[in-house]
C-alpha cells in the first residue's frame, strides 16, 4: 500500500515535460505512431469501405463473370497429414474454378501415399515430387512452372480457409488492376491450446491484421503471408518466382512492388494457421522471421532507398516505416530502458508500473475498439480479456528481446543463411551471392 | 503277332485303319479329323504328326468331344516332329516310330480300355461337375494324379491344364481356372501355389501389353526429362529449358548463370513427363493393360487376379472317376420366369395342404430333363447359358397356364407345376412341351440332337414334397 500510495504521488507530482522526458517512448512510439494513427487509419478504412462497396461488388461480379483458373500451389515437405483437412477445406469454396497442385519438397513420412491417393480420388489437380528436398522456394518455383491458372494462390499445408476464402482474396484484382498481389488475413485456429498460442492470436489480431490493414491502405503493404496470399501470374512470372529464403515472402512481396505493382490486404480472406504452442518453437519462428528484415530490407533490397531509375517513394517509404518500426524503434525501446535504468534508477519501479499500466490501458481499448470493426472472429472477445495484461510482457519484452537478437545474430553472423529450415547447398549460395 | 508285312498289306488294303491282331487303329487323315464321330469305332488312334498343326487339330477334335467313346480313345502319333507343343506333348498317349512299334502300344490300348470299363457311367447334372468328370474319366485311364499348369503360348490365359483345356476354345479358356475352382470346393482336388496371372476384365485374356500413358487422354506418347533445380536462384524446370541452343551446357534461365556442377550448384529431384499428345505435364504416369485379344484398355487395378495353382487329387477325387460323386453346389441359376428350387419346395408343401383339405383340388409336378445340355453350353460357351436357359423356360411359360410355376436346377433340369388337371392331362401337357422343346433346339442348333427325359407326377397328400421329388427325379434316372 505505502508503495502505490509513493507511486500515485510521484504520477500526480508530474508535470507535461517530466511525463514526456520519463515516458518519451511510449507517448511517440506507441501512442502516437501505433495507436493513434492505426486507429485513425483503420476508422477510415472502415469509412471508406462503405463508398467503396459498390465497386467491391462490380469487381465481385467481374470476377465471377470470367471465372479465370486459379492455381492453388502448396509447397511442404511431411504434410501429408493435413493436406487431406486442406483438401476438404478447399473443396467448400464458394470459388470453384481452381486446380490444386501440390509440391512435395522431399518427403520422408506417407505424403506420397497420400498425395497420390486423394490425387487418384480427383482432389487434387498435380502432385509434384522432388525425391530430394529443396526448400521451399525451389517447391513453390516448381508449382509455378507447372501452374496453367491466370493467378496463382499460395498456401500452407497446415492451414484451414473460409469457404469464401478464395474468392475474397481474389477480388481485388477485379477492384484494382494495378494490383499485383493480395494478402490473406491469417488467424489464430488454436488460440485456446496454451497461453503462448492466446497471446500470438491477440497479435495477429491487434497488430498483424490491423497494422496491415492500415500498410495496406497507406500502399506500403510489403509482406504477404506465405499461409495465404494470391499474385497475378504474370507478376510472378516476371521476378523468377521465390527466392531462397527464409524470408521469402516478404521478398517476394517486394520483388513484385518493385515492378510497380500494387500489394493488397484483404482482410475477409481469411485463413486459420496453428501457431507455435511453445515458447521455445516461437521463439525459433521469430528468429527467423525477424532475421529477414535485415536479410532482405536493408541487404538485398536496399536498393530501395536509392534513387535510381527503378525508385518508388511509396517502396521507400514502406522500407523506411519497416527498418523504423522492426529495427530503430526496438533499439530505441532498449536504449529507453537504459535511459530510465541509468537516469532515474530511484524510481525506475514508478516508471515501469506507469508504463505497465499505460500499456494495459492502450491495449484493452485497442482490443475492444478493433473488435468492434472486425468482421470475422473465430474467438469470443471475452476470452481473450483476461490475456492483454500479460500481452505487456510479450510484446515488450518477450518479441522485442528475441527481434533484438534476431538483427544481432543477422548483422553480425548472417545467420539466416545457416537457417535448416532452407536446406544448405541452396543457402550457402545465397550467401555468396548475397541474395 | 502281326508281321511287318502283314500290317503293311493290310494299311494297304484299308486306307483308313489297321488291324493288329483284335485291335482296328484308325489312321486319322484330314477327312477323318473333320467328321471325328467316323472314328468312334476304331480301338485306338494313329494321326500322322508331320503336320504340327493338323496333329493339333485333330487332337483337339477328338479329346475336346463329349462322346467318352471318343475323348478316351488312345492316340498314338507317328512321323511326329520335335515342335514343342504343350497340348500335343499332354494329350496323345505315345509316339510310333514305325507301324512295327504296334506291338509295343497294344497292351497299353487294353489297359486303357480295361480302366475305362471301370469307369462310373452316371452323367452328373452340372455344367461344372459334367466337364470335370470328363476330365477324371481321361486322367483315370491314363493314371494321371496331378494337374500341371504348363506355359502355353497358345492359351489366352498364358497357361494350360491340357487335359481340361482342350474343352474349351481360346476365348473361353479363362473357364478351365472357374472349373478347377469349382472343383478345388468340392473337395476333388487340392491346389498347390504355382503362379499368380492377370486377366482382362472383358474377355479374360492374358495377353496383355502393359503401358505407361497420360493420366489426363491416356496417350502413351509420352516424354519424360530431369527436373534440374538451380541451387542459387532457387529455379526449378525441365532439362530443356536450361539446354543452351548453341552448345551443350546448361544455363539457368531465371538468372542466367552457367551450370557447371551437379550435386554443388545443381541437382536432379525428380523427372517430370510430358504427353505429345494433350500437352499435359505430370510425374505419376498410369499404367494401362491393354488386351491383345479383345483390345480393351484397362487400369491394371481392375484386372483379374487369377491364382495358378498345380492340383493334386484328394481321396474324393481319386475314387469320383469310378464311384461318381455328388455334386454339393447346384448351380441354380437366377432365370427370369423362374423360382428357386427351395421356393418351388414351400409352394408344393402348401399346394399339398390345400389338397388335404379342398376335395377334387389337382396339383401335378413334372421334370423335364436335357440330357445333353452339356454339348450346347459347351457349343455356345458358359456366357450363352443364361440366355438359353431364359429360352427355354419361355417356351415352357408359352405351354403351361399362368398359375403354374416353374424351377432350373443345374442349369440342365427343369421341375414345373401343373394345376388343376388330371395326371394324364399333365402327362400330355409334357409329351408336348418334350416335343417342342427339342424340336426348338434341333432347329436352332445344326446338328444338335436333343435328348429329353421328361416325368410327371400327382402331388399325393400326406406324403413329404421332398419324397415325392426325389421319386419324381429317381424315375427319371433309373434307366441310365
Amino acid at each position: 500500500m505505502k508503495f502505490l500510495d509513493e507511486f500515485f504521488n510521484y504520477i500526480h507530482a508530474l508535470d507535461f515535460d517530466k511525463l514526456a522526458r520519463l515516458f518519451w517512448y511510449f507517448l511517440i512510439f506507441e501512442f502516437a505512431l501505433h495507436f493513434v494513427f492505426d486507429l485513425l487509419i483503420v476508422s477510415l478504412w472502415r469509412f471508406v469501405k462503405r463508398f467503396r462497396q459498390d465497386r467491391i461488388d462490380y469487381a465481385r461480379q467481374a470476377l465471377f463473370r470470367s471465372r479465370p483458373l486459379v492455381s492453388i500451389i502448396v509447397p511442404g515437405k511431411n504434410e501429408g497429414e493435413n493436406i487431406y483437412q486442406l483438401v476438404t477445406s478447399l473443396r467448400e469454396q464458394s470459388y470453384t474454378n481452381f486446380e490444386l497442385i501440390v509440391i512435395d519438397d522431399g518427403s520422408d513420412d506417407d505424403t506420397p501415399t497420400i498425395c497420390r491417393t486423394l490425387k487418384k480420388n480427383g482432389l487434387i489437380a498435380m502432385y509434384l515430387r522432388c525425391d530430394v528436398r529443396g526448400g521451399k522456394a525451389s517447391a513453390a518455383n516448381l508449382g509455378l512452372r507447372y501452374a496453367r491458372g491466370e493467378y496463382i494462390v499460395h498456401l500452407d499445408a497446415d492451414c484451414s480457409y473460409d469457404h469464401d476464402a478464395i474468392e475474397n482474396i481474389l477480388v481485388p484484382f477485379f477492384y484494382d488492376s494495378d494490383i499485383g498481389a493480395v494478402g490473406g488475413n491469417v488467424i489464430v485456429r488454436n488460440y485456446q491450446a496454451s497461453v503462448c498460442t492466446t497471446l500470438q492470436a491477440i497479435e495477429y489480431y491487434n497488430t498483424i491484421s490491423i497494422g496491415r490493414i492500415a500498410r495496406s491502405e497507406l500502399g506500403i503493404y510489403r509482406v504477404i503471408s506465405g499461409a495465404f496470399g494470391a499474385f497475378r501470374r504474370s507478376a510472378l512470372v516476371a521476378v523468377g518466382g521465390w527466392d531462397i529464403g527464409p524470408g521469402l515472402d516478404g521478398d517476394v512481396t517486394v520483388k513484385i512492388r518493385k515492378l510497380g505493382y500494387k500489394i493488397s490486404f484483404e482482410p475477409s480472406a481469411v485463413c486459420q494457421t496453428s501457431a507455435p504452442k511453445t515458447f521455445k518453437a516461437l521463439i525459433k519462428q521469430r528468429l527467423r522471421w525477424d532475421k529477414s528484415l535485415v536479410r532482405f530490407r536493408m541487404r538485398k533490397h536496399r536498393d530501395v532507398f536509392y534513387p535510381n531509375e527503378t525508385f518508388r517513394w511509396s517502396n521507400f517509404i514502406s522500407f523506411v516505416e519497416n527498418v523504423m518500426y522492426g529495427f530503430v524503434f526496438n533499439i530505441k525501446w532498449f536504449v529507453y530502458l537504459g535511459d530510465m535504468a541509468f537516469n532515474f534508477t530511484s524510481t525506475l519501479p514508478f516508471i515501469i508500473l506507469m508504463n505497465f499500466l499505460m500499456y494495459v490501458f492502450v491495449n484493452y481499448f485497442k482490443f475492444l475498439f478493433f473488435s468492434l470493426l472486425r468482421d470475422r472472429k473465430n474467438a469470443p472477445v471475452y476470452y481473450f480479456l483476461p490475456y492483454i495484461i500479460l500481452i505487456v510482457p510479450y510484446f515488450n519484452i518477450f518479441l522485442r528481446t528475441v527481434r533484438l537478437i534476431a538483427h544481432f545474430q543477422e548483422i553480425v553472423f548472417k545467420a539466416s543463411y545457416n537457417d535448416p529450415w532452407n536446406p544448405s547447398k541452396s543457402s550457402r549460395y545465397a550467401r555468396e551471392m548475397k541474395l | 503277332m502281326e508281321t511287318i508285312t502283314n500290317i503293311q498289306q493290310q494299311k494297304e488294303a484299308h486306307n483308313d485303319r489297321i488291324v493288329f491282331g483284335h485291335q482296328v487303329y484308325g489312321l486319322v487323315g484330314a477327312q477323318m479329323a473333320f467328321r471325328v464321330e467316323l472314328l468312334v469305332g476304331f480301338d485306338a488312334l494313329i494321326i500322322d504328326a508331320s503336320d504340327p498343326d493338323f496333329t493339333r487339330l485333330a487332337i483337339r477334335k477328338i479329346r475336346g468331344h463329349y462322346n467318352p467313346e471318343l475323348y478316351l480313345k488312345p492316340i498314338f502319333l507317328i512321323n511326329h516332329r520335335q515342335v514343342r507343343d504343350t497340348l500335343i506333348d499332354s494329350l496323345h498317349d505315345g509316339i510310333l516310330f514305325s507301324y512295327d512299334h504296334l506291338a509295343e502300344v497294344s497292351k497299353k490300348v487294353d489297359e486303357m480300355f480295361m480302366l475305362s470299363t471301370q469307369l462310373d457311367q452316371h452323367l452328373p447334372t452340372n455344367y461344372e461337375a459334367q466337364v470335370f468328370k470328363k476330365v477324371l474319366n481321361f486322367m483315370f485311364t491314363r493314371g494321371r494324379k496331378v494337374f500341371t499348369p504348363l506355359l502355353d503360348v497358345n492359351s489366352v490365359i498364358g497357361y494350360s491344364y491340357p487335359e481340361l483345356s482342350v474343352n474349351f476354345e481360346r476365348q473361353e479358356e479363362a473357364q478351365v481356372l472357374d472349373i478347377l475352382d469349382w472343383a478345388e470346393k468340392e473337395g476333388l482336388i487340392w491346389p498347390d501355389f504355382h503362379e499368380r496371372v492377370y486377366l482382362c476384365n472383358n474377355c479374360s485374356g492374358g495377353y496383355l501389353s502393359y503401358r505407361e500413358v497420360c493420366p489426363h487422354c491416356h496417350s502413351s506418347n509420352l516424354a519424360s526429362q530431369d527436373l534440374v533445380h538451380h541451387f542459387p536462384c532457387a529455379f526449378i524446370g525441365p532439362i530443356s529449358e536450361f539446354k543452351n541452343p548453341v552448345d551443350s551446357t546448361l544455363s539457368c534461365p531465371k538468372c542466367n548463370k552457367q551450370l557447371r556442377h551437379i550435386g554443388v550448384d545443381y541437382d536432379k529431384p525428380s523427372v517430370i513427363n510430358k504427353c505429345n499428345n494433350c500437352s499435359s505435364s505430370f510425374q505419376d504416369m498410369f499404367v494401362k493393360a491393354k488386351c491383345m485379344s479383345c483390345e480393351q484398355d484397362t487400369d491394371v487395378q481392375y484386372l483379374v487376379s487369377r491364382q495358378i495353382n498345380t492340383y493334386r487329387f484328394t481321396k474324393k477325387g481319386r475314387t469320383a472317376a469310378v464311384n461318381g460323386f455328388f455334386s454339393s453346389s447346384a448351380d441354380t441359376e437366377d432365370i427370369f420366369g423362374t423360382v428357386p428350387l427351395e421356393t418351388m419346395r414351400v409352394m408344393l408343401h402348401y399346394a399339398m395342404e390345400r389338397l388335404k383339405r379342398i376335395d377334387g383340388l389337382r396339383t401335378n409336378v413334372s421334370v423335364l430333363y436335357i440330357e445333353n445340355m452339356y454339348e450346347l453350353v459347351h457349343r455356345m460357351g458358359t456366357r450363352s447359358k443364361k440366355p438359353l436357359l431364359t429360352e427355354l423356360v419361355n417356351i415352357i411359360h408359352e405351354t403351361i397356364s399362368p398359375q403354374d410355376f416353374v424351377s432350373v436346377e443345374t442349369g440342365m433340369v427343369f421341375y414345373m407345376t401343373l394345376n388343376d388337371m388330371s395326371l394324364s392331362q399333365a402327362e400330355k401337357i409334357v409329351q408336348g412341351l418334350d416335343l417342342k422343346l427339342e424340336q426348338a433346339l434341333n432347329k436352332n442348333f445344326n446338328g444338335f440332337k436333343a435328348s429329353i427325359r421328361t416325368n410327371t407326377v400327382a402331388l399325393e397328400p400326406g406324403i413329404p414334397v421332398a419324397d415325392q421329388l426325389q421319386k419324381l427325379s429317381q424315375a427319371l434316372y433309373a434307366d441310365r
